[in-house]
C-alpha cells in the first residue's frame, strides 16, 4: 500500500523530514487523477444523447479497489461535491453516491476479496448500476426529478471505459511507487 | 481462580481496531452530510450558486484554452475540404441568391407597411441587444442534466436567465454566472421550458426538454387544433427571457400525449453562440410595498414582515407631490 504510514516525525533528521514532506503530495494523487477525469468529462463534444461515461465515478471506483487508503469516503464525497459543482446538480447527489460507493468497494474488498480482473469488473459494474439507480431518486429528493431512461446510455459506455480507468490507474500507481523508492508497494 | 482473565488486545490491535471505527464514524458523517446538503438544496436551490461559480470559473477557461488549437485545425481542414467542390457549389448558391433577392424585395415593401402600422398604432417594442457571442467551452454531457460553459461571464456583462442563441436556433439560457465562465441550461435538460408558439397556427405552448436529443411540446393553450409534421416551432417572447421568433425547432412526430421536437439547433453542436439581454428585464427586486409615515412595530417585523418603506427616507418625495406618488405606488386592494 501506498500510503504507509510515516515515521515518527520527532525521530527524523531534518533532511529525512524535508524530504517527507516534499514527497508526501503523492498522498493527493488519487484525488488529482479522478479530478482530471471529472474535468475530460466536460469536453464540449456534439453528444446529443448521454453516452459520455461516467469516468469520475469509475476513477473513484477503480482507486477504491487499487487505494482504499488513498481514496477514502471523505475524499470520494469531495471529488462528488466538485462534480455537482461542475455538472450543474444539485449540490449532494454525486456527493453522497460517490461517498457511499467508496464505502461499498471497501467493504466488498473486505468481504469478497480480490479474483482478478474479471472479477473486479463485475463488481465495479454493480457498484456502478447502483449508483445510477440511486441516482434519480437522490435528484427527486433534491427538487430536480429527471427521468432516468436516457442513462441508459452511459451504463454500456461506463463499462466498456472500466478497463481503461483501472488500467490508467494501475500505471499511474506504478510510477508513483517507481519515483519513491521509500514507498512499499503492496 | 476459576476465571480466566480477558484477553489483552495487543496495542497494534488496539489501534487497529480504533482506527477502523474513527474511519466508519466518518464515513457515516459524510453521508449524513451529504444528504443534508440535497435537503438544503431541495429547500433553497441558490445555495450552492456562489461554490458552483467559483468551480465553473476554473473549469470553463481551462477548456477554453484546451479547445482552441482544436477549433484551429477544424478551421484549417475545413478550409482544404472547401476548394473541392466550390464551382457546384458556387452555382447553386447563385441561384439560391436569385430567389432569395425576389423574396426579400417583396419582404422589403412588407416591412415598411410594417413600420407605418406600428407608428399608426403606437406599439412600443423593447429591442434585442448582443451582450457577447463566444463558443460552448464544456458541457456536461455524461449527466443526468443537460448543462454547458461558457468562457465569459459578469465580467463580460453576463448576468442570470439570459438567452443563448446559435446560429440556427435557441440553446438554452444562463443559469449561474461567474465572473469569468457562466452555466448554461440546455433547451434538452429536463428543467427547460420554453415558451413556444407554432408558427402556423399561432398557438402557444411550452417546448420541454427530458435529457434526450429531441424536445416535448406540452401545455398547447386554446382549441386544439392539430399539428403537422414540419411545423416550424418559435419562441414566443412569453415569460420575458427569451425574445419571439427564434427557431426552436421542427415537430417531427405528432403524438397525443405530446409531439416531438427536434430542435432546430442541436444545442452543443453549435459553432458560436451569442448571449442576449433578457427580453424583458426583470423587474427591479428593490421594496415595493405601501409607503409608512412611522416605523412598523418591532413585533411585525421579527415575525416576518418585509422591510417597510419610511415616507421621510423615499429619495425625492416632498410634501407637494407627496400624496399622488404614495397613491400610484399602493396597490390597489380588491
Amino acid at each position: 500500500m501506498i500510503a504507509s504510514p510515516p515515521p515518527p516525525a520527532l525521530l527524523m533528521t531534518k533532511a529525512e523530514r524535508r524530504r517527507w514532506l516534499l514527497a508526501s503530495w503523492r498522498y493527493a494523487v488519487p484525488a488529482m487523477t479522478s479530478i482530471f477525469l471529472l474535468m475530460l468529462m466536460l469536453a464540449p463534444l456534439p453528444l446529443v444523447v448521454p453516452v459520455m461515461p461516467h469516468l469520475g465515478l469509475l476513477a473513484v471506483l477503480a482507486w477504491a479497489m487499487l487505494q482504499p487508503g488513498l481514496m477514502p469516503p471523505w475524499v470520494a464525497f469531495g471529488v462528488g461535491a466538485l462534480a455537482d459543482l461542475l455538472f450543474g446538480q444539485p449540490l449532494g447527489v454525486n456527493a453522497t453516491l460517490f461517498a457511499v460507493a467508496a464505502s461499498v468497494m471497501r467493504l466488498l474488498d473486505r468481504r469478497v476479496g480480490r479474483h482478478g480482473h474479471s472479477f473486479d469488473w463485475a463488481v465495479a459494474t454493480v457498484v456502478m448500476l447502483g449508483v445510477m439507480a440511486c441516482t434519480g431518486p437522490l435528484m427527486a429528493l433534491a427538487g430536480r426529478p429527471v427521468p432516468m431512461a436516457p442513462m441508459l446510455w452511459q451504463a454500456p459506455a461506463s463499462l466498456m471505459a472500466w478497463p481503461l480507468v483501472v488500467r490508467l490507474a494501475a500505471a499511474i500507481q506504478r510510477r508513483l511507487v517507481a519515483s519513491m523508492p521509500g514507498w512499499r508497494h503492496g | 481462580m476459576d476465571w480466566t482473565q480477558t484477553p489483552r488486545r495487543s496495542s497494534a490491535m488496539r489501534r487497529e481496531q480504533n482506527l477502523a471505527l474513527v474511519s466508519a464514524v466518518i464515513s457515516g458523517a459524510v453521508i449524513a452530510a451529504g444528504l443534508l446538503l440535497l435537503l438544503l438544496a431541495r429547500v433553497n436551490p441558490e445555495t450552492a450558486s456562489s461554490i458552483r461559480t467559483m468551480a465553473t470559473d476554473v473549469a470553463a477557461p481551462a477548456w477554453g484554452v484546451v479547445r482552441a488549437p482544436i477549433d484551429g485545425m477544424t478551421r484549417l481542414v475545413a478550409g482544404i475540404g472547401d476548394y473541392f467542390g466550390a464551382v457546384s457549389r458556387a452555382q447553386a448558391l447563385e441561384t439560391q441568391l436569385d430567389l432569395a433577392n425576389a423574396r426579400l424585395r417583396q419582404s422589403r415593401v412588407q416591412a415598411r407597411e410594417l413600420v407605418q402600422l406600428k407608428r399608426l398604432m403606437a406599439v412600443r417594442e423593447p429591442k434585442r441587444q448582443v451582450i457577447v457571442t463566444t463558443r460552448i467551452a464544456a458541457a456536461a454531457s455524461g449527466s443526468v442534466v443537460r448543462t454547458a460553459m461558457l468562457a465569459v461571464g459578469s465580467a463580460a456583462g453576463v448576468s442570470r436567465d439570459m438567452p443563448v442563441i446559435g446560429a440556427d436556433g435557441l440553446v438554452g439560457r444562463t443559469q449561474d454566472v461567474g465572473q469569468l465562465s457562466s452555466l448554461v441550461l440546455l433547451i434538452t435538460d429536463p428543467l427547460s421550458r420554453v415558451p413556444v408558439i407554432i408558427e402556423r397556427t399561432g398557438q402557444a405552448g411550452l417546448a420541454a426538454g427530458s435529457n434526450q436529443p429531441t424536445l416535448v411540446l406540452i401545455d398547447r393553450v386554446g382549441p386544439d387544433l392539430p399539428l403537422r409534421v414540419g411545423d416550424r416551432i418559435v419562441t414566443s417572447g412569453d415569460g420575458g427571457v427569451y425574445p419571439p421568433g427564434v427557431p426552436v425547432g421542427v415537430v417531427i412526430e405528432v403524438r397525443n400525449d405530446g409531439p416531438v421536437i427536434r430542435p432546430a439547433q442541436p444545442p452543443l453542436g453549435a459553432g458560436f453562440v451569442t448571449v442576449e439581454t433578457a427580453w424583458l428585464q426583470m423587474p427591479a427586486a428593490a421594496a415595493t410595498g405601501p409607503l409608512f409615515d412611522a416605523p412598523v412595530p418591532v413585533e411585525a417585523r421579527t415575525r416576518g414582515a418585509p422591510k417597510p418603506r419610511l415616507r421621510s427616507a423615499e429619495p425625492g418625495a416632498d410634501p407637494a407631490t407627496e400624496p399622488t406618488a404614495a397613491a400610484a405606488l399602493i396597490v390597489p386592494v380588491p
